[in-house]
């Protein structure tokens, strides 16, 4: 093999290497949107078939009473999208994040650890509101109720945590355990449970789902994005990035 | 490309119509409801019976699921989290009861998770009892499902089903729905102890962290998985499952994730193992059941040993090549250029027995294997790098080769044992060439060949004859290049003539071989601490000046090289370790500490992990870190942010190492893997890396879902 062979494979074999290697990098893989037509101003980015072949989503039954009237009502919910969702204040140098989710859904729980270490983080200039949406019947919705009551002493993290982290047992002892081991008062906690602050979030969050169609949890809002099923933590940042760029606040 | 019906299938169809045709009483009414549709499944449900014959008690039923690409729905037990499947059949008329009978069900683990169920395809057999036997029955079922992908969406659906009594006598079956349910009854598992499973035994540890389990089988297990199920509120993590006694025997231990004492429910365990599967109530013991011993025999096939055969001869042959080795391949052939007037009887000889020097070597080291394993010991390729004792011979064997090369002096055997050989017509002077071969194969050790991991970890897995052949065949490999020149002599007269040029061959191979000296001073200055190390090197350099010494004394040389050989040999287990580390490379510093289970929680955040298993004495891992992690483009790649290192340092003893090396089948090191949310299980890369394989790897690991994910 002369001289001139070997540099001229030598160079064949470099530049192949390099577009192989390099060549992908530079085709744009940007995200998929679609604009949903209501409400207005939002976009989804998960497959359109998916989302909406799917029937009308209810949910399995809860141990909802039907002889309470509902305390929140869906013009109410939609008459300040944004705070529904975000909450009353959002920093203006944070993008929000409205979380929905449900303790028996195996997906929620990677969801949820992922976006709570990102909150506490607190490196990605967001800000979460967790929406609890139980959909997978009676316990999904104690759980959610005892999330929301710990809430109310302050203790919703630490609630979350636990109960993300184990089999939600839907009976006193375990809940009075729950509440000894994380320090908030136990009859307080059962009394907030019913309460009427609790009952409206989980109405609000569940008229969120039906307006939003969402087909299951977990489900994402961020900013004006709307995500259905578990997304990867770089594609939620890529997200909030996009948000952050975009003038999210159009649709409050 | 059409793909012709399943054979099972065709013989159904054909099955269908000759009973179409003996019956012949009119077409077939399918007793099935209409599919409720969705992306996710299409379930319906179906009877087996078209009609209920007289007096009959019971009919047969199913729920059927038909799942979509990637989605997944649960069984009894769902795991960790998630829901079973809840069917109600009371607002059906004349039913009295029924029973779901539960197929076993798949392990899924994604992101950490553990859950069980099923994918593709499902049928949950339902056996219903009538209240009034021959009368005809309305079921009318009321049925919530959890489906999820990467999406958990709870399905509810209604169906109703109206079957008659019959008109005649003949059995009214749907066979198209009869197969459908026999199949999945097929799965679900027996409840009675046969050769399948019996004896079932557990133990609880005392903080309820633990479930150990241990089984046997009248047959050999093949890749049985295992599910215990307590109530709904215990909840179990991935097993570690291990066979013993000829695969006969099968030992778990399993992380109790959380636990609910309120109930006196019967621990159950199901153990499923390709189509068989038994469900057993479990007899707690006091002691847990202790692992079993690695497995005895060889339960492989020829050509299964045949070709992995090949692959350590190939192995071995590499070896030859690879840094550690390739200096005493090169003192075997200065020996003869340095002797050029010898016979061709003389350097066949010398050849043949340093082949003999690898091959008893390579056949020690089985014999140990054997026995350790025998014994019990976790063992593995290089382990004996983790010994200051060996090290410290080692470095005072190499440095006198290297003097040796160097002139300082030659080899020379005392004349009596020369004497004592020639007598016995041993053909003296071969144990020179003898020791080059097994100091060749010694070396080899640290070095991982491509090849020889898949080998090694096949001999370590399998029973005396795998390993005898794994190493027998890595030992020729290894030995080709001397048998080569034993067979043909006339090799060596195609080398140059000796001349001045020989003098600095020599001293070129003496620099390669001081500077495998030095890295194994380094390699022992890490296992065993600074001041074994110094009085090692010291010991082992007053042996090299002793043997150069000119005016010999027979026996005054001899006892002083016996005395400090000895000591050297005592000196590192005397001054005992020093455990101390030494400072850290700056690139150290960007690697975490290996932790087994840090990873499936970075996993689930969506992080790829990137885990490097080292030692100091691993030259192949040295040459990896050097050639490609620490270097563009991969280093740039590690570094960021998504991507957490994780070093595992194997230079000592470690279990929890061995373990997870043992996990992947791997017995040596370099050992590299991946994880990711598109690899949970982890990417395990080759010994030998290149740039391309490791970023390949890294974004299949990660790269790939967010691409999926990017293009729907």
């Amino acid at each position: 093999m002369n001289r001139r062979t070997i540099l001229v494979l030598g160079t064949l074999g470099v530049g192949g290497y390099a577009a192989i290697r390099y060549l992908p990098a530079l085709i744009p893989s940007d995200f998929d949107f679609e604009e949903l037509s209501d409400p207005s101003g939002f976009r989804s980015i998960a497959g359109g078939e998916t989302s909406s072949a799917f029937n009308p989503f209810i949910g399995l039954p809860g141990n909802e009473d039907a002889a309470t009237a509902p305390l929140v009502t869906e013009d109410e919910v939609r008459a300040d999208i944004c705070e529904s969702l975000f909450g009353r204040y959002v920093p203006s140098d944070r993008v929000p994040v409205a979380s929905f989710s449900d303790y028996y859904c195996p997906f929620c729980r990677v969801q949820t650890r992922a976006l709570g270490d990102m909150a506490a983080a607190n490196s990605d200039g967001m800000i979460v509101k967790w929406h609890e949406l139980p959909l997978l019947g009676e316990t999904s919705e104690l759980a959610a109720r005892v999330a929301l009551a710990g809430d109310l002493q302050g203790q919703y993290t630490a609630f979350h945590e636990q109960l993300i982290r184990t089999p939600f047992q839907p009976n006193d002892a375990y809940i009075e355990q729950l509440a000894s081991s994380i320090g908030v008062d136990f009859g307080l906690l059962v009394q907030d449970m019913e309460s009427e602050t609790v009952r409206r979030q989980l109405e609000t969050s569940k008229i969120l789902s039906r307006i939003f169609r969402f087909v299951g949890t977990p489900a994402l809002v961020v900013g004006r994005t709307v995500v259905n099923g578990q997304i990867s933590e770089r594609q939620l940042r890529d997200i909030i990035e996009l948000e952050r760029s975009s003038n999210w606040r159009s649709i409050c | 490309m059409l793909i012709p019906p399943p054979l099972e299938l065709r013989k159904f169809r054909l099955a269908g119509i000759a009973a179409a045709l003996a019956f012949g009483a009119g077409p077939i009414q399918a007793l099935t409801t209409e599919a409720e549709a969705s992306p996710a499944a299409e379930v319906r449900m179906v009877t087996v019976e078209n009609a209920v014959m007289p007096a009959a008690a019971s009919i047969s039923a199913a729920l059927h699921v038909d799942l979509a690409d990637g989605w997944k729905t649960y069984w009894r037990n769902p795991g960790e989290v998630g829901l079973p499947p809840e069917i109600d059949l009371s607002a059906s008329d004349n039913v009295r009861d029924f029973e779901i009978l539960w197929p076993a069900p798949e392990r899924f683990t994604a992101f950490g998770i553990e859950n069980f169920g099923y994918s593709e395809e499902v049928a949950y057999p339902l056996r219903i009892l009538l209240e009034e036997p021959g009368e005809p029955a309305v079921v009318r079922a009321d049925v919530t499902l959890l489906l999820c992908s990467d999406i958990c969406v709870p399905a509810e659906y209604q169906f109703e089903l109206t079957i008659p009594a019959a008109t005649g006598t003949a059995p009214n079956i749907d066979l198209a729905s009869a197969g459908l349910v026999s199949r999945f009854v097929e799965r679900v598992p027996r409840e009675v102890e046969g050769p399948f499973l019996r004896e079932v035994q557990a133990q609880w540890d005392e903080e309820s962290r633990l479930l150990t389990v241990e089984a046997r089988g009248d047959t050999p297990f093949t890749q049985p998985d295992l599910f215990p199920e307590l109530n709904q509120l215990t909840a179990f993590g991935a097993p570690d499952i291990r066979l013993g006694d000829g695969d006969r025997t099968i030992w778990a231990s399993i992380p109790i994730l959380s636990y609910d004492p309120a109930g006196d429910d019967t621990l159950l365990l199901t153990v499923t193992d390709g189509a068989s599967a038994t469900t057993l109530p479990v007899t707690p013991v006091e002691t847990a059941p202790s692992p079993p011993y690695q497995i005895d025999l060889s339960s492989v096939g020829i050509s299964d040993i045949l070709w992995i055969a090949f692959i350590a001869f190939l192995g071995g042959l590499i070896l030859n090549v690879m840094p550690c080795v390739l200096p005493v391949l090169s003192i075997k052939l200065s020996s003869i250029v340095g002797h050029e007037g010898m016979t061709a009887g003389r350097v066949r000889g010398g050849f043949i027995a340093s082949a003999a020097g690898v091959m008893a070597f390579m056949w020690m080291l089985a014999a140990t294997l054997f026995t350790l394993q025998w014994v019990g010991v976790t063992v593995g390729w290089g382990l004996q790098f983790q010994s200051p004792v060996f090290l410290s011979i080692m470095i005072a064997v190499l440095l006198v080769f290297t003097a040796n090369l160097f002139g300082l002096f030659e080899i020379n055997l005392p004349s009596s044992l020369q004497t004592w050989m020639a007598q016995r017509g041993a053909g003296g002077g071969y144990t020179g060439d003898f020791a080059t071969g097994a100091l060749a194969a010694i070396l080899a050790t640290p070095c991982s060949a491509p090849l020889l991991g898949t080998a090694v970890a096949f001999a370590l897995t399998g029973g005396a004859i795998d390993i005898a052949v794994v190493f027998t065949a890595m030992g020729i490999g290894l030995a080709l290049p001397y048998l080569a020149i034993a067979m043909f002599p006339a090799m060596v007269s195609k080398l140059p003539k000796p001349g001045r040029w020989m003098v600095l061959v020599k001293i070129v191979l003496g620099a390669l071989l001081a500077m495998t000296t030095i890295w194994l001073v380094w390699v022992m200055g890490r296992v065993a601490g600074l001041t074994p190390t110094v009085v090692t090197l010291v010991l082992g350099l007053a042996i090299v000046v002793t043997l150069s010494v000119r005016r010999p004394a027979a026996l005054a040389k001899t006892g002083a090289v016996a005395g400090l050989a000895l000591a050297l040999l005592l000196a590192p287990v005397s001054l005992g370790t020093e455990r101390g580390e030494a400072a850290e490379g700056l690139a150290e510093t960007e690697w975490a500490v290996f932790d087994r289970a840090e990873i499936a929680r970075i996993v689930s955040r969506g992080g790829i992990v990137f885990v490097d298993v080292t030692a100091d004495w691993c030259l192949t891992c040295q040459a990896n870190k050097l050639l490609v992690l620490d270097r563009e483009p991969v280093l740039p790649a590690l570094l960021d942010e998504s991507v957490t290192t994780m070093r595992a340092d194997w230079t000592r003893p470690d279990e929890s190492i061995s373990r997870y090396l043992a996990s992947f089948d791997r017995y040596g090191i370099p050992f590299n893997a991946v994880y990711g949310p598109a690899a949970p299980g982890g990417l395990v890369l080759p010994e030998v890396l290149t740039p391309s394989v490791v970023l390949d790897a890294l974004e299949r690991a990660g790269g790939a879902a967010l691409e999926q994910a990017r293009s729907n």
